[in-house]
């Protein structure tokens, strides 16, 4: 009996070792994705309404059962479910907020250029347009926010390079 | 042709007397009076900081006119008037109507949802699957080591 909690043990060991280490290369995948809207911006869409999904237990679902290295948190090509980054990191596996298009919550249909107070949380701090891995917006609502963007952009609302 | 909406903006050089931008509009109304428009709404945003520098100046006095025409050509002849203008140094016209269009076709679409399904929560959500669930398998898999 002894002998089996032994051997018990010593299988733990090498089995936790890499587990350990398995998410690691994973950090810097959705570290510098994180980064851009941090960058003296208001805060993004996604810290506010991600936290109430924490705790659902089937968030976790589609990532667990994945092979390590077989999909990568940057591109995954799970379930939709999951969200796209701004990666949580469980007991095991990895799974991830989900964002939401803060547009479709707000029941938007149409985004005003000669707003430029709105759209600014949309472009990084060089004025790129941020892309929707990353703010969540879904694909018909990035369309009419990159138009409205382009729109203001012409107009001197919105600067195209850097705000200078 | 069928009726059109149009947003035109146009900025103005920020040392512009307000008598002369009051002026300005106001050839700009008659213009499109002439040619058959009609004047929705007219706004002076006033003097703003732009987002970039245009012909050197950081700041421009704005103006917006939404019209509404059936002509094309009295964009044009707007724009040429703008064009020729000393003190305006940007200005753009932007052709709202089908997104106006797109934005009435999707609220009334959401209307009808609405009354259809009044107050039904559909939110259902498939909770099989623990965090804890997978560990269980990988423990199996140990002992059996």
């Amino acid at each position: 009996m002894a002998d089996d909690t032994q051997k018990d043990s010593q299988s733990h060991a090498p089995h936790a070792a890499p587990e350990a280490a398995e998410p690691r290369p994973h950090e810097p995948q959705h570290a510098p994705q994180a980064a851009p809207p941090a960058e003296g911006k208001p805060p993004e869409p996604r810290p506010a309404d991600a936290r109430p999904h924490e705790p659902r237990p089937h968030e976790s679902r589609p990532h667990e059962g994945r092979p390590r290295g077989e999909a990568r948190p940057g591109e995954s090509r799970g379930p939709r479910e999951g969200g796209r980054e701004g990666g949580k990191r469980g007991r095991r596996g990895f799974y991830r907020k989900k964002k939401v298009c803060r547009f479709c919550v707000d029941r938007v249909d149409f985004i005003d250029y000669k707003k430029p107070e709105q759209l600014m949380t949309f472009i990084q701090e060089r004025g790129k347009i941020v892309p929707r891995r990353i703010t969540g917006t879904c694909s018909r609502h990035q369309r009419w926010l990159a138009e409205a963007i382009k729109r203001a952009r012409n107009i001197a609302l919105m600067p195209f390079g850097g705000a200078r | 042709m069928e009726e059109r909406l149009y947003d035109l903006i146009f900025i103005l050089r920020p040392a512009t007397p307000e008598e002369e931008i009051d002026k300005m509009i106001a050839t700009l109304e008659h213009t499109v009076a002439e040619r058959g428009g009609k004047v929705e709404k007219k706004e002076k945003w006033g003097s703003r900081k732009m987002a970039y520098r245009v012909k050197r100046h950081r700041e421009g006095y704005y103006v917006l006119m939404v019209l509404r025409s059936t002509q094309g050509d009295m964009v044009h002849e707007l724009e040429r008037r703008l064009k020729v203008n000393d003190a305006v140094i940007k200005y753009l016209t932007v052709r709202l109507d089908e997104d106006i269009k797109r934005q009435k076709r999707l609220q009334q679409r959401r209307e009808r949802k609405a009354a259809r399904r009044p107050r039904g929560g559909a939110r259902g959500g498939g909770g099989h699957g623990h965090p804890a669930g997978g560990e269980q398998p990988a423990a199996a898999v140990q002992q059996q080591q």
